[in-house]
Protein backbone atom coordinates (compact mmCIF):
# COMPACT_ATOMS: atom_id res chain seq x y z
CA UNK A 1 0.00 0.00 0.00
CA UNK A 2 1.30 3.45 -0.92
CA UNK A 3 0.34 6.86 0.33
CA UNK A 4 0.62 9.75 -2.11
CA UNK A 5 0.28 13.24 -0.72
CA UNK A 6 -0.52 16.14 -3.05
CA UNK A 7 0.13 19.65 -1.76
CA UNK A 8 -2.19 22.11 -3.48
CA UNK A 9 -5.53 21.74 -5.26
CA UNK A 10 -5.13 24.18 -8.10
CA UNK A 11 -4.96 23.10 -11.74
CA UNK A 12 -1.79 21.08 -11.19
CA UNK A 13 -2.59 19.49 -7.82
CA UNK A 14 -6.16 18.63 -8.76
CA UNK A 15 -5.13 17.05 -12.08
CA UNK A 16 -2.52 14.92 -10.29
CA UNK A 17 -4.92 13.83 -7.53
CA UNK A 18 -7.69 13.01 -10.04
CA UNK A 19 -5.49 10.77 -12.19
CA UNK A 20 -3.89 9.08 -9.17
CA UNK A 21 -7.29 8.21 -7.75
CA UNK A 22 -8.65 6.97 -11.06
CA UNK A 23 -5.72 4.69 -11.84
CA UNK A 24 -4.71 3.41 -8.41
CA UNK A 25 -6.77 0.87 -6.52
CA UNK A 26 -8.41 1.87 -3.25
CA UNK A 27 -5.72 0.12 -1.17
CA UNK A 28 -3.49 3.08 -2.05
CA UNK A 29 -4.15 6.34 -0.30
CA UNK A 30 -4.39 9.71 -2.10
CA UNK A 31 -4.32 12.73 0.20
CA UNK A 32 -4.75 16.35 -0.88
CA UNK A 33 -3.55 19.10 1.44
CA UNK A 34 -4.73 22.56 0.40
CA UNK A 35 -5.65 25.71 2.31
CA UNK A 36 -8.36 26.47 -0.27
CA UNK A 37 -11.83 25.00 0.21
CA UNK A 38 -12.78 25.58 -3.44
CA UNK A 39 -11.42 24.57 -6.80
CA UNK A 40 -11.33 27.55 -9.13
CA UNK A 41 -10.90 27.66 -12.89
CA UNK A 42 -8.52 30.61 -12.88
CA UNK A 43 -8.60 31.46 -16.64
CA UNK A 44 -12.23 32.61 -16.28
CA UNK A 45 -11.35 35.12 -13.54
CA UNK A 46 -11.05 37.62 -16.39
CA UNK A 47 -14.81 37.48 -16.90
CA UNK A 48 -15.47 37.80 -13.16
CA UNK A 49 -13.31 40.94 -13.26
CA UNK A 50 -15.58 42.59 -15.85
CA UNK A 51 -18.82 41.52 -14.19
CA UNK A 52 -19.80 39.11 -16.97
CA UNK A 53 -19.55 35.90 -14.96
CA UNK A 54 -20.40 35.34 -11.28
CA UNK A 55 -17.57 33.69 -9.35
CA UNK A 56 -19.84 30.76 -8.40
CA UNK A 57 -19.64 29.66 -12.05
CA UNK A 58 -15.88 29.23 -11.92
CA UNK A 59 -15.57 27.36 -8.63
CA UNK A 60 -16.93 24.43 -6.66
CA UNK A 61 -16.21 23.04 -3.17
CA UNK A 62 -13.52 20.37 -3.07
CA UNK A 63 -14.50 18.46 0.08
CA UNK A 64 -17.74 16.80 -1.24
CA UNK A 65 -16.07 15.78 -4.52
CA UNK A 66 -13.02 14.32 -2.81
CA UNK A 67 -15.20 12.46 -0.30
CA UNK A 68 -17.23 10.95 -3.12
CA UNK A 69 -14.14 9.93 -5.07
CA UNK A 70 -12.20 8.52 -2.10
CA UNK A 71 -9.57 11.22 -1.88
CA UNK A 72 -8.64 12.29 1.65
CA UNK A 73 -8.80 16.10 1.90
CA UNK A 74 -7.14 18.21 4.56
CA UNK A 75 -7.90 21.91 4.41
CA UNK A 76 -4.49 22.89 5.64
CA UNK A 77 -1.36 24.68 4.50
CA UNK A 78 2.05 23.05 4.26
CA UNK A 79 4.49 24.48 6.78
CA UNK A 80 7.73 22.47 6.50
CA UNK A 81 9.20 19.48 4.68
CA UNK A 82 10.89 16.53 6.43
CA UNK A 83 11.91 14.18 3.59
CA UNK A 84 13.92 11.87 5.90
CA UNK A 85 11.42 11.81 8.76
CA UNK A 86 12.89 12.51 12.19
CA UNK A 87 14.10 10.70 15.30
CA UNK A 88 10.54 9.64 16.18
CA UNK A 89 8.92 9.26 12.74
CA UNK A 90 10.80 7.05 10.29
CA UNK A 91 8.64 7.94 7.29
CA UNK A 92 9.08 11.19 5.37
CA UNK A 93 6.45 13.77 6.17
CA UNK A 94 5.29 17.36 5.78
CA UNK A 95 3.92 19.42 8.61
CA UNK A 96 0.51 20.80 7.68
CA UNK A 97 -1.44 23.39 9.64
CA UNK A 98 -5.22 23.31 9.42
CA UNK A 99 -6.76 26.62 8.33
CA UNK A 100 -10.45 25.85 8.91
CA UNK A 101 -12.81 23.69 10.96
CA UNK A 102 -12.44 22.36 14.48
CA UNK A 103 -8.73 21.68 13.99
CA UNK A 104 -7.92 25.22 12.84
CA UNK A 105 -4.44 26.21 13.93
CA UNK A 106 -3.35 22.70 14.86
CA UNK A 107 -0.43 21.08 13.10
CA UNK A 108 -0.16 17.50 11.87
CA UNK A 109 2.63 15.35 10.51
CA UNK A 110 1.35 14.07 7.16
CA UNK A 111 3.52 11.10 6.18
CA UNK A 112 3.93 9.98 2.59
CA UNK A 113 5.53 7.50 0.24
CA UNK A 114 5.35 9.96 -2.65
CA UNK A 115 4.92 13.71 -2.40
CA UNK A 116 3.67 16.01 -5.16
CA UNK A 117 4.37 19.65 -4.43
CA UNK A 118 1.79 21.53 -6.49
CA UNK A 119 1.62 24.59 -4.30
CA UNK A 120 1.93 26.98 -7.23
CA UNK A 121 3.21 30.49 -6.63
CA UNK A 122 2.87 32.89 -3.76
CA UNK A 123 1.28 36.07 -5.11
CA UNK A 124 4.07 38.32 -3.94
CA UNK A 125 2.26 41.65 -3.71
CA UNK A 126 4.65 42.74 -0.92
CA UNK A 127 7.51 42.89 -3.45
CA UNK A 128 5.98 46.12 -4.80
CA UNK A 129 5.42 48.80 -2.18
CA UNK A 130 1.77 49.84 -2.05
CA UNK A 131 0.55 47.14 -4.44
CA UNK A 132 -2.35 45.76 -2.42
CA UNK A 133 -5.44 44.38 -4.19
CA UNK A 134 -8.37 46.69 -3.53
CA UNK A 135 -6.22 49.50 -2.13
CA UNK A 136 -4.62 52.58 -3.72
CA UNK A 137 -6.89 52.11 -6.73
CA UNK A 138 -5.09 48.89 -7.74
CA UNK A 139 -6.74 45.54 -8.29
CA UNK A 140 -5.83 42.02 -9.30
CA UNK A 141 -7.58 39.18 -11.14
CA UNK A 142 -5.31 36.44 -9.76
CA UNK A 143 -8.07 34.92 -7.59
CA UNK A 144 -11.84 35.04 -7.86
CA UNK A 145 -12.13 37.27 -4.78
CA UNK A 146 -9.59 39.68 -6.28
CA UNK A 147 -11.53 39.61 -9.56
CA UNK A 148 -14.80 40.41 -7.76
CA UNK A 149 -13.12 43.45 -6.17
CA UNK A 150 -11.71 44.45 -9.55
CA UNK A 151 -15.19 44.45 -11.09
CA UNK A 152 -16.52 46.57 -8.21
CA UNK A 153 -13.71 49.07 -8.76
CA UNK A 154 -14.16 49.10 -12.52
CA UNK A 155 -17.91 49.52 -12.24
CA UNK A 156 -17.42 52.59 -10.05
CA UNK A 157 -15.23 54.09 -12.75
CA UNK A 158 -17.82 53.27 -15.43
CA UNK A 159 -20.44 55.16 -13.38
CA UNK A 160 -18.10 58.15 -13.12
CA UNK A 161 -17.54 58.08 -16.88
CA UNK A 162 -21.28 58.02 -17.44
CA UNK A 163 -21.44 61.22 -15.40
CA UNK A 164 -18.92 62.79 -17.77
CA UNK A 165 -15.67 62.27 -15.89
CA UNK A 166 -12.54 61.27 -17.82
CA UNK A 167 -10.75 58.24 -16.37
CA UNK A 168 -7.25 56.79 -16.75
CA UNK A 169 -6.96 53.01 -16.72
CA UNK A 170 -3.61 51.26 -16.29
CA UNK A 171 -3.29 47.50 -16.79
CA UNK A 172 -0.22 45.25 -16.95
CA UNK A 173 2.56 44.01 -14.67
CA UNK A 174 3.17 45.39 -11.19
CA UNK A 175 6.78 44.30 -10.76
CA UNK A 176 10.01 44.36 -12.77
CA UNK A 177 10.09 40.54 -12.92
CA UNK A 178 6.39 39.68 -12.95
CA UNK A 179 5.04 37.01 -15.27
CA UNK A 180 1.53 36.05 -16.49
CA UNK A 181 1.35 38.94 -18.98
CA UNK A 182 -1.32 36.90 -20.78
CA UNK A 183 -3.86 37.46 -17.99
CA UNK A 184 -3.26 41.20 -18.02
CA UNK A 185 -3.46 41.19 -21.83
CA UNK A 186 -6.85 39.49 -21.68
CA UNK A 187 -8.09 41.86 -19.01
CA UNK A 188 -7.11 45.04 -20.84
CA UNK A 189 -8.94 43.91 -23.99
CA UNK A 190 -12.02 42.85 -22.02
CA UNK A 191 -12.09 46.13 -20.12
CA UNK A 192 -11.79 48.04 -23.40
CA UNK A 193 -14.72 46.13 -24.89
CA UNK A 194 -16.81 46.60 -21.74
CA UNK A 195 -16.28 50.35 -21.90
CA UNK A 196 -17.49 50.29 -25.49
CA UNK A 197 -20.56 48.28 -24.55
CA UNK A 198 -21.32 50.83 -21.79
CA UNK A 199 -20.78 53.59 -24.41
CA UNK A 200 -18.09 55.31 -22.35
CA UNK A 201 -14.99 54.27 -24.30
CA UNK A 202 -14.25 57.85 -25.35
CA UNK A 203 -14.10 58.87 -21.68
CA UNK A 204 -11.24 56.48 -20.89
CA UNK A 205 -7.54 56.63 -21.54
CA UNK A 206 -6.29 53.02 -21.47
CA UNK A 207 -2.58 52.21 -21.06
CA UNK A 208 -0.68 48.92 -21.03
CA UNK A 209 2.37 48.89 -18.75
CA UNK A 210 4.70 45.91 -18.86
CA UNK A 211 8.19 44.65 -18.07
CA UNK A 212 8.34 43.16 -21.58
CA UNK A 213 10.95 44.57 -23.97
CA UNK A 214 8.53 44.19 -26.86
CA UNK A 215 4.76 43.78 -27.05
CA UNK A 216 3.68 40.14 -27.31
CA UNK A 217 6.72 38.79 -25.45
CA UNK A 218 4.47 37.08 -22.85
CA UNK A 219 7.55 35.88 -20.97
CA UNK A 220 8.25 33.47 -23.85
CA UNK A 221 10.62 35.67 -25.86
CA UNK A 222 7.78 36.42 -28.27
CA UNK A 223 6.82 34.19 -31.14
CA UNK A 224 7.09 34.02 -34.86
CA UNK A 225 3.72 32.68 -35.92
CA UNK A 226 1.50 31.84 -38.83
CA UNK A 227 -1.35 34.32 -39.12
CA UNK A 228 -3.69 33.41 -41.94
CA UNK A 229 -1.50 33.10 -45.01
CA UNK A 230 1.30 35.25 -43.66
CA UNK A 231 4.04 34.91 -41.04
CA UNK A 232 3.93 37.50 -38.32
CA UNK A 233 5.74 38.29 -35.06
CA UNK A 234 3.62 38.23 -31.91
CA UNK A 235 4.82 41.81 -31.27
CA UNK A 236 3.29 42.89 -34.59
CA UNK A 237 0.01 41.14 -33.84
CA UNK A 238 -0.36 42.72 -30.39
CA UNK A 239 0.67 46.13 -31.74
CA UNK A 240 -2.03 45.81 -34.42
CA UNK A 241 -4.66 44.98 -31.79
CA UNK A 242 -3.62 47.74 -29.37
CA UNK A 243 -3.50 50.38 -32.10
CA UNK A 244 -6.86 49.24 -33.45
CA UNK A 245 -8.38 49.57 -29.97
CA UNK A 246 -6.60 52.83 -29.15
CA UNK A 247 -4.62 51.36 -26.26
CA UNK A 248 -1.31 53.05 -25.45
CA UNK A 249 1.67 51.13 -24.11
CA UNK A 250 4.71 51.55 -21.87
CA UNK A 251 7.34 48.81 -22.19
CA UNK A 252 10.45 47.82 -20.25
CA UNK A 253 8.82 49.18 -17.11
CA UNK A 254 9.63 47.82 -13.68
CA UNK A 255 6.87 49.08 -11.40
CA UNK A 256 8.42 49.53 -7.95
CA UNK A 257 5.97 51.60 -5.91
CA UNK A 258 2.27 52.36 -5.86
CA UNK A 259 0.70 55.39 -4.24
CA UNK A 260 -2.99 56.18 -4.48
CA UNK A 261 -3.44 56.88 -8.19
CA UNK A 262 0.28 56.86 -9.01
CA UNK A 263 2.42 54.00 -10.34
CA UNK A 264 6.14 54.64 -10.01
CA UNK A 265 8.41 52.70 -12.33
CA UNK A 266 11.90 52.49 -13.70
CA UNK A 267 12.51 51.91 -17.39
CA UNK A 268 15.44 50.27 -19.17
CA UNK A 269 17.06 53.67 -19.74
CA UNK A 270 17.23 53.98 -15.96
CA UNK A 271 14.69 56.82 -15.88
CA UNK A 272 12.42 56.92 -12.85
CA UNK A 273 8.92 57.78 -14.02
CA UNK A 274 5.38 57.98 -12.72
CA UNK A 275 2.10 57.09 -14.42
CA UNK A 276 -1.15 58.43 -13.00
CA UNK A 277 -4.29 56.28 -13.01
CA UNK A 278 -7.81 56.09 -11.63
CA UNK A 279 -8.11 52.29 -11.96
CA UNK A 280 -5.21 49.86 -12.23
CA UNK A 281 -4.99 46.09 -12.53
CA UNK A 282 -1.39 45.04 -12.07
CA UNK A 283 -0.13 41.46 -11.88
CA UNK A 284 2.24 40.97 -8.92
CA UNK A 285 5.48 39.03 -9.01
CA UNK A 286 5.27 35.32 -8.20
CA UNK A 287 7.59 33.75 -5.66
CA UNK A 288 8.05 30.49 -3.80
CA UNK A 289 6.24 30.08 -0.49
CA UNK A 290 9.39 30.21 1.62
CA UNK A 291 9.05 26.62 2.86
CA UNK A 292 11.78 25.21 5.07
CA UNK A 293 13.09 21.63 4.93
CA UNK A 294 14.83 19.60 7.63
CA UNK A 295 16.73 16.30 7.69
CA UNK A 296 16.39 13.44 10.17
CA UNK A 297 18.52 15.36 12.72
CA UNK A 298 16.35 18.45 12.32
CA UNK A 299 19.13 20.31 10.46
CA UNK A 300 18.12 22.81 7.78
CA UNK A 301 18.35 21.29 4.29
CA UNK A 302 16.16 23.83 2.52
CA UNK A 303 18.79 24.32 -0.20
CA UNK A 304 18.44 20.64 -1.24
CA UNK A 305 14.76 21.12 -1.96
CA UNK A 306 14.25 24.75 -2.81
CA UNK A 307 15.74 27.45 -4.92
CA UNK A 308 12.86 29.85 -4.37
CA UNK A 309 10.62 27.25 -6.01
CA UNK A 310 11.34 23.50 -5.78
CA UNK A 311 14.50 22.04 -7.30
CA UNK A 312 13.78 19.38 -9.94
CA UNK A 313 15.67 17.60 -12.74
CA UNK A 314 16.68 20.82 -14.51
CA UNK A 315 20.22 22.04 -15.21
CA UNK A 316 20.62 25.00 -12.85
CA UNK A 317 24.28 25.66 -13.74
CA UNK A 318 24.65 29.43 -14.05
CA UNK A 319 25.69 30.35 -17.59
CA UNK A 320 25.30 33.23 -20.05
CA UNK A 321 21.99 33.66 -21.86
CA UNK A 322 23.55 32.65 -25.19
CA UNK A 323 24.53 29.24 -23.75
CA UNK A 324 21.11 28.32 -22.39
CA UNK A 325 19.54 25.38 -24.17
CA UNK A 326 16.18 23.73 -24.23
CA UNK A 327 17.81 20.66 -22.64
CA UNK A 328 18.25 22.64 -19.40
CA UNK A 329 14.51 22.33 -18.76
CA UNK A 330 13.15 19.49 -16.58
CA UNK A 331 11.51 16.37 -17.99
CA UNK A 332 10.18 14.45 -14.98
CA UNK A 333 9.91 17.19 -12.31
CA UNK A 334 11.59 14.89 -9.79
CA UNK A 335 13.76 16.31 -7.01
CA UNK A 336 17.30 15.00 -7.58
CA UNK A 337 18.01 14.45 -3.87
CA UNK A 338 14.72 12.97 -2.72
CA UNK A 339 13.44 10.85 -5.57
CA UNK A 340 9.93 10.46 -4.15
CA UNK A 341 9.26 14.21 -4.33
CA UNK A 342 7.97 15.88 -7.49
CA UNK A 343 7.00 19.46 -8.35
CA UNK A 344 4.86 19.99 -11.46
CA UNK A 345 3.19 23.22 -12.60
CA UNK A 346 4.41 26.53 -11.25
CA UNK A 347 5.94 24.91 -8.16
CA UNK A 348 9.21 23.91 -9.86
CA UNK A 349 12.18 26.26 -10.08
CA UNK A 350 12.81 27.15 -13.74
CA UNK A 351 16.48 26.84 -14.78
CA UNK A 352 16.43 30.25 -16.41
CA UNK A 353 14.16 32.80 -17.97
CA UNK A 354 12.82 32.38 -21.50
CA UNK A 355 12.78 36.06 -22.35
CA UNK A 356 16.19 37.66 -22.72
CA UNK A 357 17.26 39.08 -19.33
CA UNK A 358 17.75 42.85 -19.41
CA UNK A 359 19.00 45.37 -16.87
CA UNK A 360 18.29 49.06 -16.64
CA UNK A 361 21.17 51.51 -16.64
CA UNK A 362 20.87 51.48 -12.84
CA UNK A 363 21.34 47.69 -12.77
CA UNK A 364 17.71 46.82 -12.08
CA UNK A 365 16.64 43.58 -13.75
CA UNK A 366 13.53 44.28 -15.84
CA UNK A 367 12.20 41.30 -17.78
CA UNK A 368 9.36 38.77 -17.48
CA UNK A 369 9.81 35.58 -15.50
CA UNK A 370 8.93 32.37 -17.36
CA UNK A 371 5.24 31.44 -17.36
CA UNK A 372 4.24 27.88 -16.38
CA UNK A 373 0.54 28.39 -15.90
CA UNK A 374 -2.48 26.68 -17.44
CA UNK A 375 -1.86 23.96 -19.95
CA UNK A 376 1.75 23.07 -18.99
CA UNK A 377 0.64 22.91 -15.33
CA UNK A 378 -1.94 20.26 -16.19
CA UNK A 379 0.31 18.29 -18.54
CA UNK A 380 3.26 18.16 -16.13
CA UNK A 381 0.95 17.16 -13.25
CA UNK A 382 -0.47 14.27 -15.28
CA UNK A 383 2.94 12.94 -16.27
CA UNK A 384 4.14 13.12 -12.66
CA UNK A 385 1.01 11.21 -11.58
CA UNK A 386 1.58 8.63 -14.34
CA UNK A 387 5.19 8.06 -13.24
CA UNK A 388 4.12 7.59 -9.62
CA UNK A 389 1.33 5.21 -10.68
CA UNK A 390 3.84 3.13 -12.70
CA UNK A 391 6.31 3.14 -9.81
CA UNK A 392 3.63 2.01 -7.34
CA UNK A 393 2.41 -0.76 -9.64
CA UNK A 394 5.89 -2.01 -10.57
CA UNK A 395 7.30 -1.64 -7.08
CA UNK A 396 10.35 0.21 -8.40
CA UNK A 397 11.06 3.68 -9.74
CA UNK A 398 9.65 4.28 -13.21
CA UNK A 399 10.18 7.56 -15.05
CA UNK A 400 8.90 6.51 -18.43
CA UNK A 401 6.65 9.58 -18.82
CA UNK A 402 8.54 12.71 -19.79
CA UNK A 403 7.41 16.15 -20.73
CA UNK A 404 9.87 18.96 -21.18
CA UNK A 405 8.34 22.34 -21.93
CA UNK A 406 10.88 22.32 -24.74
CA UNK A 407 8.97 19.46 -26.36
CA UNK A 408 5.42 20.42 -25.47
CA UNK A 409 2.81 22.53 -27.20
CA UNK A 410 0.47 24.97 -25.51
CA UNK A 411 -2.60 26.91 -26.51
CA UNK A 412 -3.44 30.30 -25.09
CA UNK A 413 -6.99 31.29 -25.86
CA UNK A 414 -7.01 34.90 -24.76
CA UNK A 415 -10.39 36.49 -24.33
CA UNK A 416 -10.56 39.86 -26.06
CA UNK A 417 -14.16 40.68 -25.17
CA UNK A 418 -17.21 38.87 -23.83
CA UNK A 419 -20.39 38.30 -25.85
CA UNK A 420 -22.00 35.44 -27.72
CA UNK A 421 -22.14 37.39 -30.98
CA UNK A 422 -19.95 40.42 -30.31
CA UNK A 423 -17.24 38.73 -28.25
CA UNK A 424 -13.74 38.13 -29.48
CA UNK A 425 -10.78 35.97 -28.66
CA UNK A 426 -7.16 35.70 -29.69
CA UNK A 427 -6.18 32.09 -30.14
CA UNK A 428 -2.46 31.47 -30.00
CA UNK A 429 -0.73 28.13 -30.05
CA UNK A 430 2.97 27.65 -29.59
CA UNK A 431 5.22 24.66 -30.08
CA UNK A 432 7.43 24.24 -28.22
CA UNK A 433 6.77 26.46 -25.22
CA UNK A 434 10.50 26.87 -24.58
CA UNK A 435 12.00 27.93 -27.90
CA UNK A 436 14.43 25.42 -29.37
CA UNK A 437 16.81 27.66 -31.28
CA UNK A 438 18.84 24.68 -32.56
CA UNK A 439 15.97 22.58 -33.92
CA UNK A 440 14.00 25.55 -35.25
CA UNK A 441 16.85 27.91 -35.94
CA UNK A 442 15.15 29.72 -38.83
CA UNK A 443 11.83 30.37 -37.11
CA UNK A 444 12.80 31.90 -33.76
CA UNK A 445 12.87 28.53 -32.00
CA UNK A 446 9.37 27.41 -32.86
CA UNK A 447 7.61 25.11 -35.34
CA UNK A 448 5.77 27.52 -37.65
CA UNK A 449 2.99 25.10 -38.58
CA UNK A 450 2.19 24.55 -34.90
CA UNK A 451 2.64 28.16 -33.80
CA UNK A 452 -0.17 30.29 -35.06
CA UNK A 453 -2.44 33.15 -34.13
CA UNK A 454 -6.06 33.84 -34.97
CA UNK A 455 -8.39 36.68 -33.97
CA UNK A 456 -12.17 36.60 -33.96
CA UNK A 457 -15.47 35.52 -32.48
CA UNK A 458 -14.48 31.84 -32.72
CA UNK A 459 -11.78 32.51 -30.12
CA UNK A 460 -14.41 33.66 -27.64
CA UNK A 461 -16.54 30.57 -28.26
CA UNK A 462 -13.44 28.44 -27.84
CA UNK A 463 -12.57 30.02 -24.50
CA UNK A 464 -16.17 29.56 -23.35
CA UNK A 465 -16.16 25.91 -24.51
CA UNK A 466 -12.89 25.31 -22.64
CA UNK A 467 -14.38 26.89 -19.52
CA UNK A 468 -17.28 24.40 -19.48
CA UNK A 469 -15.12 21.45 -20.56
CA UNK A 470 -12.50 22.00 -17.86
CA UNK A 471 -15.06 22.59 -15.11
CA UNK A 472 -16.71 19.30 -16.21
CA UNK A 473 -13.32 17.58 -16.13
CA UNK A 474 -12.40 19.04 -12.75
CA UNK A 475 -15.71 17.81 -11.30
CA UNK A 476 -14.65 14.33 -12.44
CA UNK A 477 -17.92 13.68 -14.22
CA UNK A 478 -18.30 10.61 -16.49
CA UNK A 479 -15.41 10.13 -18.93
CA UNK A 480 -13.69 13.28 -17.64
CA UNK A 481 -10.29 11.77 -18.42
CA UNK A 482 -11.01 11.86 -22.16
CA UNK A 483 -10.60 15.64 -22.08
CA UNK A 484 -6.87 16.33 -22.49
CA UNK A 485 -5.02 18.62 -20.11
CA UNK B 1 -5.84 54.17 -35.53
CA UNK B 2 -7.89 51.57 -37.38
CA UNK B 3 -5.45 48.78 -38.15
CA UNK B 4 -8.05 46.15 -38.98
CA UNK B 5 -9.86 46.76 -42.26
CA UNK B 6 -13.68 46.54 -42.49
CA UNK B 7 -13.46 43.34 -44.56
CA UNK B 8 -11.10 41.73 -42.03
CA UNK B 9 -13.39 42.80 -39.20
CA UNK B 10 -16.39 41.35 -41.03
CA UNK B 11 -14.59 38.02 -41.35
CA UNK B 12 -13.57 38.11 -37.68
CA UNK B 13 -17.10 38.73 -36.43
CA UNK B 14 -19.33 36.91 -38.95
CA UNK B 15 -20.95 34.05 -36.99
CA UNK B 16 -21.14 31.68 -39.98
CA UNK B 17 -17.50 32.14 -40.99
CA UNK B 18 -16.49 31.95 -37.35
CA UNK B 19 -18.44 28.73 -36.79
CA UNK B 20 -16.27 27.04 -39.41
CA UNK B 21 -13.24 28.68 -37.83
CA UNK B 22 -14.31 27.35 -34.43
CA UNK B 23 -14.24 23.75 -35.66
CA UNK B 24 -10.96 24.20 -37.53
CA UNK B 25 -9.31 25.88 -34.53
CA UNK B 26 -10.57 23.18 -32.16
CA UNK B 27 -9.04 20.45 -34.31
CA UNK B 28 -5.77 22.32 -34.84
CA UNK B 29 -5.39 23.03 -31.13
CA UNK B 30 -6.28 19.45 -30.21
CA UNK B 31 -3.61 18.14 -32.59
CA UNK B 32 -0.94 20.43 -31.13
CA UNK B 33 -1.82 20.03 -27.48
CA UNK B 34 -2.89 16.40 -27.38
CA UNK B 35 -0.33 15.44 -30.00
CA UNK B 36 2.07 14.26 -27.34
CA UNK B 37 5.10 15.54 -25.52
CA UNK B 38 8.38 14.13 -24.38
CA UNK B 39 11.93 14.80 -23.35
CA UNK B 40 14.62 16.75 -25.15
CA UNK B 41 17.73 15.03 -23.84
CA UNK B 42 19.52 12.19 -25.60
CA UNK B 43 19.34 8.96 -23.63
CA UNK B 44 22.35 6.62 -23.76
Amino acid sequence: MSKIVVLGAGISGHVAASHLRRKLSKEHEVVVVSPNSNYQWIPSNIWVGIGRMPSKKILFPLAPLYKKKGIDFKQAKAVSFHPEGDQEENKPYVIAEYVAGNNQGTQEKVTYDYLINATGPKLNFEATEGLIPGENGTYSVCTYTHAEHAWKGLNEQIELMKQGQKVKILIGTGHAKATCQGAAFEYILNVEQELRSHKVRDMADITWISNEYKLGDFGMDGMLMSYGSITMKSSEMVEMIFEDRNIKWILGAGVNKIENGLAHYENLDGDLKTEAYDFAMLIPSFSGHGFKAYNINNEDITDKLFKGFMIVDADYTPKPYEEWTVQDWPETYQNPTYKNIFAPGIAFAPPHTISKPRKSKNGTEIFPSPPRTGMPSGITAKLVADNIIDSVKKGKESLHHKGSMGNMGAACIASAGYGLLDGSGISITTFPIIPDYVKYSETHGRHLGKTFGSIGLAGHWLKLALHYAFIYKAKMKPFWWLIPE
Amino acid sequence: MKRISPIQRFKMMNPIIQLFKFFILSIKIMVIVAGGHGGTRKVN
